[in-house]
């Protein structure tokens, strides 16, 4: 019994982490890599 | 103490079993997007390429031609449209600022690319255009998707304002990272005059070359060494042909207004590719090694968790069964009875004691 609410609680704390982690990515930056511009232009 | 120990590790175990797929499934394509601040230029070259002379209207081989292409984020356009969609979107103001060997614009020409931030899927809002032209993009440009796939890509050309699949050709090495190679080929085809003629010619402007009856064709080959995880390209090259060609029954043959090879300037290349190597270790901690090594820390966890729990109960029956005394935080530890004072030595020696054996007498009460 004691073990099944210690997985519980693991688990309640997961869903926290994982939930306030979106919000706190965007506050901090969005993790991006940087694109990479190879389109030649027109050019008579 | 062994129980309570327990008792934390099948916490932890809980913990990471659970926090490895919400990573990948929920946080990953939530926090993985293309910010919309982004500033970036690069510098690409053509060198020995072949460029037309418009006051002799021929093609002038020999000449090095530099285009500096730069990309910068409207986050005021972004944010609006975030507002009014709830969507996150990207919108970036390009231009393509295009040198002769003179170091004297050639031409120079605007693009307004809008997408999805997370997905990159284009969206038509904010002024989308190229060289002032309202356009309605389909397929990618510049960026593949993040967790790029091994498949065919609709790819955006702005000089037909057409999508065209570009193909994907396998896994190349590229120093030292397997990134996917693509390849586009545009065939030959009629395209716009670009609306900035080069400097220093009088009464050249696209009307009035048009109203000559000068037409404008273009083919190209375009290649991609893409980084799958980030979808960010890591090298490309473009094999470019553009040619003048005249009104039908003028008997003159096509002029070449540019031919050459362009590539990304090398500096920018060892920029770029620093750049996105660091950056695909962020992506691949939420895309893999958080979602595939948590569940396999957790079961660590869970074995170890096991493991204390059986030596917890065993350890009573080590300190002499129920009459034992057990740690005080152990389950009845301190409901235990004490052991009888002095218990006599020799008698216990070689006795069987309990499921540890008989080497597992206590050699302290022995003694």
């Amino acid at each position: 019994m004691r073990a099944l609410v210690a997985a519980a609680v693991g688990v309640l704390v997961a869903l926290v982490v994982g939930l306030v982690m979106v919000p706190l990515a965007h506050q901090g930056g969005p993790t991006s890599p940087k694109p990479l511009l190879t389109s030649a232009p027109a050019h008579p | 103490m062994h129980r309570r120990l327990s008792l934390v590790l099948v916490a932890l175990a809980a913990f990471l079993a659970t926090l490895g797929p919400m990573m990948r499934w929920y946080d990953y394509p939530r926090v993985v997007e293309v910010p919309a601040s982004q500033y970036q230029a690069v510098v690409l070259q053509a060198k020995d390429a072949t460029l037309i002379d418009y006051g002799t209207l021929t093609g002038v081989p020999h000449q090095t031609v530099t285009i500096v292409q730069t990309l910068k984020g409207d986050t005021a356009a972004a944010a609006a449209e975030k507002k009014r969609t709830g969507r996150d979107v990207v919108v970036w103001d390009g231009l393509s600022y295009v040198l002769g060997t003179d170091g004297k614009m050639i031409s120079s020409i605007p693009e307004v690319y809008v997408f999805d931030a997370h997905s990159q899927e284009p969206v038509h809002c904010c002024g989308e255009s190229v060289d002032g032209d309202p356009v309605t993009r389909t397929g990618i440009e510049y960026k593949f998707p993040f967790d790029t796939q091994p498949r065919d890509y609709q790819y955006y050309d702005p000089q037909t304002r057409t999508s065209a699949p570009i193909h994907y050709q396998g896994t190349r090495d590229y120093r030292g990272m397997t990134v996917y190679y693509f390849e586009q080929t545009i065939p030959w085809t009629q395209v716009v005059f670009p609306k900035t003629m080069p400097a220093g010619i009088t009464g050249l402007t696209p009307a009035t070359i048009t109203a000559l009856g000068y037409q404008r064709w273009y083919t190209t080959t375009r290649e991609f060494w893409v980084d799958p995880v980030t979808g960010a390209p890591v090298n490309g090259e473009e094999q470019h042909h553009e040619e003048l060609r005249f009104a039908k029954g003028s008997g003159r043959a096509p002029v070449t207004v540019f031919q050459g090879d362009v590539k990304i300037r090398s500096d920018y290349l060892d920029a770029t590719f620093g750049q996105v190597r660091s950056q695909r270790q962020l992506v691949l901690a939420l895309s893999t090694y958080i979602p595939w090594g948590a569940p396999l820390l957790g079961a660590v966890m869970l074995g170890l968790a096991f493991l204390f729990e059986v030596r917890g109960r065993k350890r009573p029956a080590r300190n002499g069964g129920p009459d034992s005394v057990g740690d005080g935080d152990e389950d009845g530890g301190a409901r235990q009875v004490p052991p009888p004072e002095r218990a006599p030595a020799a008698p216990l020696l070689g006795q069987p004691f309990g499921p540890l054996g008989f080497d597992q007498v206590d050699q302290s009460e022995a003694r």
